[in-house]
């Protein structure tokens, strides 16, 4: 009998509690798929194939693991939450139990049975669908590689699950302790008058609400400025004193927010006594009132959830777009040195096991020269800038590499120079628009803007010095700076195994420079798998881990809404009933709860889109020193993202109110 | 004259398949323009049934129910809301205003709902409280309100749409006698002055005694009827007790 009272209650709870149901089933989907990554098939690749960047698998998983332990805390507030709301609900039926003589330990056992049920059927359905979600995660990871994956393969990870079942069965356990403490606390008059004893009407004076308005106003106006003008990453007292301004800017907002609305509504006569607006609003009025601490907080969570998921996209896209420029050859080693030194890495390579004449059939090896050239300056942002430029390199060679590369070369007259530009944002780049000439050793050189290039030397991962493009003439007879060797696979070979060889030949001294060799020394070797790899886990990482946080900060912000707008829908029904015997039809009254499912949806969101572009100017201002943050497409995608599972929510909601005003 | 409403052989059962719970049983009810009728029995005794009935919050079993030369038995649902706010008028025990707005925005709201133009409700919302005598409390909430006082809002807001028909279940239920008076009081005044129809629900004798008409129901059926004519309210109320313990039951039960 107490076995089926728990089953019935749960059938009915399933029903009854849709979304607390679906929260609980996605938050178990969700944290699934995050651990069971390794499974992926870019994770496994890149465990294969990554050669020196196997460490970030290992770096994403560790970081995805303690990011899960601060999800679990959110995900266990939030189930706690909504298991509140429901026992709220139930009280009456709670005191029915209580007056039937149950004793309050049998309740309590009952509760932590339906939670047991609940918790168990929660966490099979969100298995379940997070096994079939990891197969879409896998697709799409793989488009972003640029790769199709042959067959299909299927990913499951027992890690995962076991992971998951520990977690929620923790969070489970928490549930069901809260349950049995709150039921044994309660007294039976309590529940049986639960229905009487409503939320107390909180009214407040209206034209303090303006005031606070315009104080709230300010405040973001000022945290905004502070924002904007010290950008983000300035962590001190000034930065903490900004969000305390923003928290409670946006704190104000919302205590003042409907009572603004009412007072600017009712000075229209027309708009105030028109349908049921007055009711929507002096709802919506009395609601906030007592509502504004929980919005606020939604509100701020949506603002984490928009800005990591807008980071996390813009970054990605960000990494995508230079990986087909950075790396023009498949593999690159460049050997810095004080002393000359004669080298020749194709014979060292193929003395090392590493077949040059097969392995690499297209390759080059170049000197790069010192230059002693007279300081330039030029006009950098407004300000005289002086430098030095040091790297040259000669014109037959930089044409030889281009054509490997399939590019024109240049062609200098005797008296002229060319320029490779390193970075872009340097200094240096205004050689290109201010062209001045360079003194070397005495000689001055003209400008041939013609021959200002950016194209790639040799594959690297960071960026390089600017390079001075001199005539063979003027190049002849200068001290090496470094011996840089490129080179190309054969086509059509099996590249993975080919770098595995590559990366397997290590170099000694001896092999290097000589036994004689006194100078310091050098050597980088890249190839473009390595590179490719690395910004692919890099993009992995960002990507993985904003997903993830943005999904579940999403997702906890619009369920806390859903809850709490869903249990005032019960609070309501008596003032419908009223509405109802007034003559309101059912579209009239359906219309208004829509309208206020609306506001309390659409305004947070709102003040958090508003916070969020404010931040991310200030955000792009710090990518940009990485690479430029894509904020069209960023924005998009994060757009999208959120319009599905906050919209998602939003229609549940409107529906579900509907049906409790209905059902009564 | 036509009748503002006419019930003819009016039936609600509840239940069914041998276990049928007849909660008005063959009733019929005639009532006139201007008229003030009140209908008593015992708790139980289907008067609540009736008026909801009448009220088109609850429909019939069988029977007719005429209302201003509409048949309510065959609107659909949303032509009853329809109906309900553009000639019916509600006052209940509890007097159901809404807890989040002013005294004047909850009589204001009847005349929203039924879009009419925003330039016309202030005034008319403060002549009907005029009428009712509670133009002092309009800017206040329901929770600041008296009893009496909330209950005479709700009669405003009952007729203010002007309503072909007031309905008033067990009005005076929740009122000390003084505001009881007062309210009744004010009924009659629209019933003389505004020529307003009231039909009126309740257990109380004193409450009954206002009206011209009385229907005694018992056990669903019709028992009898009491016309006032020109007796004073207390000769009335007189006859009304006589009924009342001839209908029996607990007198804990009726009065």
């Amino acid at each position: 009998m107490f076995f089926k009272l728990a089953r019935k209650n749960v059938i009915r709870s399933v029903k009854d509690y849709t979304l607390y149901f679906l929260t609980l089933l996605f938050g178990v989907c969700v944290f699934y798929i995050f651990n069971s990554l390794e499974t992926q098939w870019v994770m496994e690749s890149l465990a294969a194939y990554g050669g020196p960047n196997k460490y970030l698998v290992d770096s994403i998983l560790q970081l995805i693991d303690v990011v899960s332990v601060f999800v679990s805390f959110i995900l266990a507030f939030l189930i706690l939450y909504a298991n509140t709301f429901m026992l709220r609900r139930r009280k009456r039926e709670l005191g029915t139990y209580m007056l039937l003589g149950m004793e309050q330990g049998k309740i309590a056992a009952l509760l932590f049975l339906e939670t047991l049920f609940i918790g168990v059927l929660a966490l099979g359905a969100g298995l379940a669908l997070g096994v079939v979600l990891a197969q879409f995660l896998s697709a799409f990871t793989a488009s972003l590689f640029e790769v199709t994956v042959e067959e299909f393969h299927f990913v499951f990870s027992w890690k995962g699950v076991f992971k998951t079942l520990l977690y929620f069965g923790v969070i489970f356990l928490v549930v069901m302790l809260f349950n049995s403490f709150s039921v044994a606390r309660q007294r039976l008059i309590r529940l049986l008058q639960a229905n009487r004893h409503n939320q107390s009407l909180k009214l407040r004076a209206l034209p303090a609400a303006v005031v606070m308005f315009a104080a709230s106003v300010i405040l973001l106006a000022t945290a905004y400025r502070m924002l904007l003008t010290r950008g983000l990453l300035q962590i001190d007292s000034g930065f903490w004193l900004m969000l305390a301004l923003g928290t409670l800017g946006t704190l104000l907002f919302f205590r003042s927010l409907s009572g603004f609305l009412l007072q600017i509504c009712q000075s229209s006569k027309k708009l105030y006594y028109s349908g049921m607006n007055m009711f929507i609003l002096r709802q919506f009025n009395s609601n906030i009132n007592t509502n504004y601490l929980s919005m606020t907080v939604v509100c701020l969570m949506l603002l984490l959830a928009i800005g990591i998921t807008g980071c996390a996209v813009g970054m990605n896209n960000t990494i995508a777009g230079s990986v087909a420029k950075d790396s023009p050859f498949d593999i690159s080693i460049k050997l810095y040195l004080d002393e000359p030194c004669e080298t020749d890495f194709a014979s060292l390579l193929t003395r090392k096991g590493f077949d040059a004449e097969k392995n690499l059939p297209q390759r080059v090896q170049i000197n790069l020269l010192r230059i002693n050239c007279k300081p330039v300056t030029v006009e950098y942002e407004g300000h005289p800038a002086s430098f030095e430029l040091f790297g040259a390199i000669a014109q037959s060679d930089f044409n030889t590499i281009m054509a490997l590369q399939g590019k024109e070369g240049v062609d200098l007259a005797g008296d002229r120079y060319g320029v490779l530009s390193g970075s872009r944002d340097d200094p240096c780049a205004q050689l290109q628009v201010q062209q001045p000439p360079l003194v070397i050793d005495g000689i001055s050189y003209q400008a041939d803007p013609a021959s200002f290039r950016d194209d790639m030397l040799y594959t690297c991962s960071s960026t390089y010095n600017t390079l001075v493009i001199l005539p063979d003439a003027a190049a002849a007879g200068r001290k090496v700076d470094s011996i840089l060797f490129v080179g190309n696979y054969p086509p059509g070979s099996d590249k993975e195994t080919l770098d595995a060889a590559f990366h397997s030949v290590s170099f000694s001294h001896e092999d290097l420079v000589g036994e004689d060799y006194e100078g310091g020394y050098g050597y980088m070797i890249d190839s473009r798998l390595d590179i490719y790899w690395s910004q692919m886990g890099t993009k992995m990482l960002f990507l993985f881990i904003g997903l993830y946080l943005g999904i579940i900060f999403l997702v906890t912000s619009a369920a806390v809404l859903a809850l709490q707008l869903l249990s005032q829908a019960a609070d309501n029904c008596v003032r419908y009933q009223v509405l109802s015997r007034l003559g309101a039809e059912e579209k009239m009254r359906g219309r208004s709860v829509d309208i206020q499912v609306f506001l309390y949806f659409f305004l947070p969101l709102s003040l958090a889109v508003v916070h969020s572009i404010v931040g991310m100017r200030a955000a792009n201002d710090v990518i940009s020193q990485i690479g430029r943050l894509d904020a069209a497409a960023s924005s998009t995608v994060t757009a999208l993202f959120i319009l599905l599972v906050y919209g998602a929510y939003f229609l549940a909601t409107c529906w579900g109110s509907r049906r409790i005003l209905r059902e009564r | 004259m036509e009748p503002i409403l006419s019930a003819t052989n009016l039936q609600k059962y509840y239940g069914g398949r041998g276990n049928v719970t007849r909660a008005i049983d063959d009733i019929s009810l005639t009532v006139y323009p201007g008229e003030f009728v009140g209908i008593m029995g015992a708790s139980g005794s289907g008067k609540t049934t009736l008026l909801n009935c009448i009220s088109t919050i609850d429909t019939a079993t069988s029977g007719r129910i005429v209302i201003d030369g509409m048949d309510v038995t065959r609107l659909r649902s949303r032509q009853l809301a329809q109906f309900r706010r553009e000639r019916l008028g509600f006052v209940f025990q509890d007097c159901n205003l809404l807890d989040t707005l002013t005294a004047f925005e909850n009589i204001a709201l009847a005349l929203t709902i039924l879009k009419r133009p925003a330039g016309e409700i202030e005034a008319k919302v403060l002549e009907t409280a005029r009428l009712l005598e509670i133009t002092d409390c309009l800017k206040k909430y329901p929770y600041q309100m008296s009893g009496g006082q909330c209950q005479r809002t709700a009669a405003a807001r009952a007729i203010i749409t002007q309503p072909a028909l007031v309905l008033a279940d067990e009005p005076t239920g929740a009122l000390d006698s003084k505001s009881a008076r007062l309210l009744l009081d004010r009924f009659e005044d629209l019933n003389l002055g505004r020529q307003t129809t009231i039909l009126m629900v309740t257990h109380d004798a004193f409450t009954a005694s206002y009206c011209h008409r009385i229907l005694f129901i018992k056990d669903g059926r019709p028992f009898t009827e009491l016309v006032r004519g020109d007796d004073s309210r207390r000769d009335f109320f007189a006859k009304i007790i006589q009924v009342v313990t001839l209908l029996g039951g607990d007198s804990g039960d009726v009065l």
